[in-house]
């Protein structure tokens, strides 16, 4: 389930473990560098998650690695749980979130950089300047032409991960319409 | 041995453990279980802490240290103004961290000091309580701070314990132990809020409770604001009345006491006659004059109820219960108005001054591998403040924003700009304004030894990971060689690592003064035993030798010579000595009353000449101790 720490030994005892603690003699295994958010908390690869469910897992997980759990051990079990906790933490605040967990699953990363990210469509920037040129400087009627291209994208972007869930297409044009969604929002 | 937990107050301290699993907080020698966090400087090197410090504050001004928690991990620039309150003089040759010069009473300086040593003082002293009623040294200690503090004053804190000898588990929010101490994880579930009014901070804290895990969800405050404004506010008030005199220094200090003293009693009276400092008589004070006077500073923590409560995304009313911490929450305004914020009564049936040392030593006690108490607790903070790198135009980039969990790491990549570039440095900031100077500045993080590459080519990967106790630490690497970077931390605010191993070092040499101290009170205790056994024993002088009564007073004589000089070591030597020269006279004086015993004497006299015996014996014993 844990694809970085799949089935290795154990650091301590040589037990084949696959779980963050070993099963043979309950030593905190290291810390993935990048691990796989959705394997990291055991909730499938989806968009649509039970949010309760991701919580729980959560908990539960987080009673187990956490480094109030390790304060006695040695200092590299306590540096491991350390890692696994902060791997947690930011799995949670990934899959918690609609847009993060939108983006990780199509880019693989959560968060929009705030610098190099994806180029947005000339034609759409065309498009939002021809609203402001009809509205003719009121600043409501670019307010409203906003939100209703927020809906639009959220919408369409509904849609999309929708058919990936059901194996009818791919993931592509996530990253650039929740760039252009984040645009419009900012102009609400 | 017992780990303990701590409540490091801006006003006063305490510390508690968990006896036959219920915490109690442990008590000076004044009976007190709170510390005044005073500390008072000696010019000869000793250190007072407490309450007495606190009383004789304004009699040493230059030398007495209070409130010293607003300092912590400040910058000097920073709270100049509270130095100036606070009538401390700052080290100005020192920007980079608050240092007090230490002022003898002839106003001549003798040393200098940082918060963080005046708070490791505070905290030797609770140790020492502790220590005391354990016989023995604790385990670990939990300590609390509040949850506003950023990454400096956390820092601060716990570069404190180090120099006080403590091993700290766990920085704990103040708040988050408050909801302990009243056993709200023993719900289900539920969300809460703490609203801690001190002397000298305020926080909010909204905090969750799912399944056995308790979240903080979001936390907001003042560093700057509490009780101690509300006296000030008083005492303006009581100012104006009498005409706006100028007072001095110590006209200033005893207003501020009559303030405080009136603002408690009127938590219980309606009226009150404050009797003013100096030639200013007496005023009439009633419970209202006083509610007037602290609203204003009391609507200030009003704001941050409502940023705390819709950073947690909820609305007041979705808040299930409020509990009250910190002294100042006893003032009945203080309860009217969080009642009326929240629409609800608050909590407050616990001591609010023991409530976060409480909750403290139920945490520290979860942590001890042999912890009885539920496992299933989990205590989760978040980061008070979003963490950010300065780029290019001094504009902030947040890689970890405000009320995220931790612990939590980020990882941003990096590339060169020149030519066999070998060094980066990095500014990081905290706080939420775009721009790097707006925001407070954490530390500067130089990357060193990065493998010489032609410009944009090497891929530095900087890992920033925040602790469970919410200290950032950074480590990078370079991807294509894997090289290591030498991280060099040049913390913004606050001691460098180097500082601090030079404090312990002198407190070491301090720690030897202190024994030798110890060794001449005791030597002198010990001597005046034997003195006083003696003089009584000499009484019976028929039963000396020719020339044997001057030989001991002779010695004796030396002794009180010796005792009245700092050397512990003649006062040992002489008292053995002395020992020694009086045992046959002593011997003699035993063979007589068994004697006088066995020849019919009273029996009451008798039994006090063996007291007196069994006096000197015992001085002779305790010196082969």
């Amino acid at each position: 389930m844990y694809s970085a720490s799949a089935a290795t030994a154990c650091w301590r005892c040589q037990e084949r473990v696959g779980g963050p603690v070993c099963v043979g003699c309950a030593a905190l295994q290291p810390a993935p560098t990048a691990p796989d958010f959705y394997a990291l908390l055991g909730v499938a690869r989806r968009y649509h998650l039970d949010l309760e469910a991701v919580d729980a897992k959560y908990r539960a997980l987080a009673r187990q690695l956490h480094p109030d759990r390790y304060v006695k051990k040695s200092a590299q079990e306590r540096q491991s749980a350390l890692l696994w906790t902060a791997h947690l933490n930011e799995a949670r605040r990934v899959l918690r979130d609609p847009i993060r967990r939108a983006r990780y699953l199509a880019t693989g990363r959560p968060d929009m950089p705030e610098s190099g990210g994806p180029r947005l469509d000339p034609a759409f920037l065309e498009e939002i300047m021809e609203w402001r040129e009809e509205a003719e400087g009121d600043p409501e009627a670019v307010r409203g032409k906003a939100s209703a291209c927020a809906a639009e994208l959220e919408a369409e972007l509904e849609a999309v991960l929708t058919a990936w869930e059901e194996g009818r297409g791919g993931l592509e044009v996530v990253g650039d319409r929740l760039a252009r969604l984040r645009y419009v929002q900012g102009m609400r | 041995m017992a780990n303990i937990g701590i409540d490091l107050g801006t006003t006063n301290s305490l510390v508690a453990i968990l006896v036959d699993g219920k915490p109690r907080c442990l008590l000076g020698d004044d009976g007190a279980a709170m510390l005044p966090s005073a500390v008072r400087y000696a010019p000869e090197g000793g250190v007072t802490v407490g309450a007495e410090a606190r009383a004789e504050a304004p009699r040493y001004p230059g030398r007495t240290f209070t409130s010293v928690k607003r300092f912590m991990g400040r910058a000097p620039a920073d709270c100049a103004a509270d130095a100036q309150l606070f009538r401390y003089e700052m080290d100005t040759s020192e920007d980079r961290f608050v240092r007090f010069n230490v002022r003898a009473d002839s106003g001549a300086p003798f040393r200098a000091v940082t918060p963080t040593e005046v708070s490791a003082e505070i905290l030797k002293a609770l140790k020492h309580r502790a220590v005391e009623c354990m016989f023995g040294e604790p385990g670990g200690a939990v300590i609390t701070v509040p949850a506003y503090f950023d990454d400096a004053q956390r820092q601060a804190t716990k570069d404190a314990a180090r120099l006080a000898g403590l091993e700290v588990l766990r920085l704990l929010n103040e708040p988050t132990a408050a909801a302990i101490a009243y056993g709200l994880n023993r719900r289900e579930r539920g969300v809460f809020a703490v609203y801690d009014l001190g002397g000298g901070t305020f926080d909010i804290s909204i905090l969750e409770l799912n399944d056995g895990v308790f979240q903080v969800m979001s936390t907001a405050g003042d560093t700057h604001l509490g009780g101690d404004d509300f006296d000030r506010a008083v005492a303006a008030l009581l100012i104006a009345r009498a005409g706006g005199p100028a007072l001095s220094d110590a006209g200033w200090r005893d207003i501020i006491q009559s303030a405080e003293a009136a603002r408690r009693a009127l938590s219980a009276a309606e009226t009150v006659t404050v009797a003013l400092p100096a030639d200013l008589g007496t005023q009439a004070l009633s419970r209202a004059d006083v509610e007037a006077a602290i609203l204003p500073v009391l609507e200030r923590t009003g704001a941050s109820c409502r940023q705390a409560i819709s950073d947690a995304g909820l609305k007041a009313d979705q808040i299930e219960a409020v509990v009250l911490v910190g002294g100042t929450t006893r003032t009945p305004l203080v309860r009217r108005y969080v009642e009326d914020l929240f629409g609800r009564a608050p909590f407050c049936d616990l001591n609010p001054d023991e409530v976060v040392a409480i909750g403290a030593s139920i945490q520290a006690e979860l942590l001890s591998s042999s912890s009885t108490f539920s496992e299933d607790l989990l205590l989760l903070d978040v980061i008070p403040l979003s963490l950010g790198l300065e780029v290019m135009g001094g504009v902030v980039e947040k890689f970890i924003p405000r009320c995220s969990t931790i612990p939590i790491s980020k990882s941003e990549t990096f590339t060169t700009h020149v030519d066999d570039q070998t060094a980066i440095d990095l500014h990081i900031v905290q706080g939420d304004r775009e721009l790097a100077r707006d925001n407070r500045s954490l530390a500067r993080f130089a990357l060193r030894g990065l493998p010489p590459l032609p410009a944009g080519i090497p891929r530095i990967k900087v890992e920033f990971l925040v602790d469970a106790d919410g200290l950032l630490k950074v480590s990078a690497r370079e991807e294509y060689t894997g090289i290591a970077a030498q991280v060099d931390v040049k913390p913004s605010y606050g001691l460098t690592e180097d500082e601090i191993e030079q404090m312990l070092e002198s407190s070491i040499d301090n720690a030897e003064e202190d024994v030798s101290v110890r060794m001449l009170i005791e030597a002198r205790v010990e001597g005046e035993g034997i003195l006083s056994a003696l003089g009584k024993a000499m009484r019976d002088r028929e039963l000396l030798e020719p020339g044997e009564g001057e030989r001991i007073d002779a010695v004796a004589a030396q002794l009180e010579t010796a005792m009245a000089g700092e050397v512990y070591k003649t006062i040992q030597d002489l008292s053995k000595l002395l020992d020694q020269v009086s045992a046959p006279f002593a011997q003699r004086r035993i063979e007589r009353d068994l004697t006088r015993a066995l020849s019919g004497q009273s029996a009451a006299s008798v039994a006090d000449h063996l007291a007196s015996r069994r006096a000197v014996e015992s001085d002779v014993e305790s010196d082969h101790v």
